[in-house]
């Protein structure tokens, strides 16, 4: 990873937003973390701020993990978004997966497991966005490719020509 | 007749000797005659006189008589007075008789009665112990049925509380890890590992605080009155609630006004009372659009009244007296016991308030409590 990852975690609880911040800071080096109580909060985080992944509870007053996820998925389409259930919310983790949601983590949270994860989402993240980018690369240069193409069709001979001189 | 005239003269000589003894014969009988006569005159005038005394007695007698007879006249008025006054009396006499009759009867009655009585008495001091004795066994069962609403409030409870366990919980794996990670990475600055154990530690305190508040809530404590903050009551009840009401997403507002209530009371049954009134207000918000629920509270002349408003779907019309009665319940079965709405009356009967309810259709549900507001004077923890 060349560039500083940047990554929201959104939470209502205080303690959590204190927690999990400095435990990826800790585990992922270099890594930028900013926090949202609310999605109210991260939606306009993300309106000025393109995150590597994003990172939110389900169970929020007002506005829940669930909405904001759908909003995530209008917004930011590639921004991968992790989700963070209570133990035994399986119906909760189908419907997020189900509305784009990249990856699940149960709580009480294993930090390995969560730094695995969030690595993983921004890696997928990543090569996604490499693919599309060289798939772009390639479209251009197949573009420019085609110009040559159509450049050269006109004037076989003098190709022939300047190939016999 | 010479004959005669010899013998007369015979008869003269020897008359003249009869003569003259017949002569004397004749005046002795004279003077016997005189004698008499005379002594019978005096008779007569000693009649005379007598009859005149008698006249004289007669006159006085007839005086008398007279006399006697306005005498008599009195008398027998006196008699007939007498007469009526006797009959009077001897009728007053047969009224008394009848009265002490009667009176004696009453007296057996009276005694009669009063034989009924100590048998009533004893009776009824037998039936006041029976009825001691089961007011005693109904207090138990009162206590025990509270008691069981507790658990089955606590029983309920428990979903919530275990997330409300698992966020400390989750948070304290969280911060002990970073301090793990923080003496792995050596690093020598020692705040950052204690900031991260003592946030550790507040976490702890969280969990400890939820599980000593439910630990009282659950304990059958002996019901004690003190003064308590009505504020301090409603935030417990609701610290037991919160992660279930916002898991739920049911929006919460308390607005207890400036003043601070103080009632008198147990602060557990209280406490109680309004987790189940929460309990209620979160099932009924469940299938609602808007999903809010509101305490407002405001105190006047001695009663601070509760207002605890959903916007639920309400209670049915007609049912909103027997929402109060044991095991009536609206709920499915097995989803609940009918007892919270019993207990929460009783609880709130015991402290010398009211509850009553208020469902306009289509406008959700609003509990009142009132409660007598504690005496200024005795702020103070009574014992």
């Amino acid at each position: 990873v060349t560039t500083t990852l940047s990554v929201l975690i959104v939470d209502d609880d205080p303690a959590l937003l204190e927690a999990l911040p400095q435990a990826l800071r800790l585990r992922m080096g270099g890594v930028t973390v900013e926090t949202a109580d609310s999605a109210a909060a991260a939606l306009e985080r993300i309106a000025v701020q393109d995150y590597d992944a994003i990172v939110t509870d389900i169970k929020m007053p007002g506005m829940d993990g669930l909405a904001l996820l759908a909003e995530i998925r209008t917004r930011r389409p590639d921004t991968p978004t992790l989700i963070i259930t209570g133990h035994g919310e399986n119906a909760l983790v189908v419907h997020a997966l189900r509305g784009g949601a990249c990856d699940f983590i149960q709580k009480p949270i294993d930090r390995d497991y969560f730094v695995g994860a969030l690595y993983r989402a921004i890696r997928a993240h990543t090569l996604n966005r490499k693919v599309k980018e060289r798939q772009l690369a390639l479209e251009s240069c197949a573009e420019e490719l085609e110009r040559l193409v159509q450049k050269l069709e006109p004037q076989p001979r003098a190709v022939q020509g300047r190939a016999e001189s | 007749m010479l004959e005669t005239a010899t013998e007369h003269r015979q008869a003269a000589v020897a008359e003249r000797g009869a003569a003259v003894t017949a002569e004397h014969r004749l005046r002795a009988h004279v003077e016997t005659l005189e004698r008499r006569l005379r002594k019978r005159d005096e008779q007569r005038r000693a009649m005379l006189h007598i009859m005149g005394d008698l006249s004289e007695f007669n006159k006085r007698l007839a005086n008398q008589r007279k006399a006697m007879l306005h005498v008599l006249g009195d008398y027998e008025q006196d008699r007939r007075r007498l007469a009526r006054q006797t009959e009077r009396l001897d009728s007053s006499r047969r009224a008394l008789l009848h009265i002490l009759q009667d009176s004696h009867q009453d007296k057996l009655r009276l005694e009669a009665s009063r034989k009924a009585m100590i048998h009533i008495m004893g009776d009824l001091r037998e039936t006041t112990a029976e009825m001691q004795r089961r007011e005693r066994e109904l207090r138990d069962k009162q206590e025990q049925l509270v008691q069981a609403g507790k658990l089955a409030t606590l029983g309920e409870l428990t979903t919530g509380v275990a997330h409300e366990l698992n966020n400390p919980l989750n948070n304290i794996g969280l911060f002990v890890g970073n301090a793990v990670d923080l003496i792995e990475l050596a690093v020598t600055e020692k705040g950052q590992i204690v900031r991260e154990l003592d946030h550790a530690m507040q976490q702890v305190r969280k969990a400890t605080e939820i599980i000593s508040h439910l630990r009282t809530f659950g304990r059958a404590a002996p019901v004690s009155r003190e003064s308590i903050s009505l504020r301090q009551v409603i935030e417990r009840a609701l610290s037991l609630m919160r992660e279930q009401l916002r898991l739920r997403e049911i929006e919460v507002t308390v607005d207890l006004g400036p003043e601070e209530p103080v009632v008198l009371g147990n602060p557990i049954q209280l406490e109680q009372v309004f987790i189940n009134l929460l309990t209620n207000a979160r099932d009924a918000v469940a299938e609602s659009p808007r999903k809010a629920v509101r305490i407002s509270a405001s105190a006047r002349s001695g009663v601070v009244e509760v207002a605890l408003a959903d916007t639920g779907h309400g209670i049915p019309s007609g049912l909103e007296q027997r929402i109060f009665d044991p095991f009536f319940t609206t709920k499915e079965v097995g989803k609940g016991t009918g007892l919270g709405l019993s207990i929460t009356y009783g609880i709130i009967k015991e402290h010398g308030g009211t509850i009553s309810v208020v469902s306009p259709p289509g406008a959700g549900a609003t509990f009142f409590i009132h409660l007598p507001l504690a005496p200024t004077d005795t702020k103070e923890t009574l014992p």
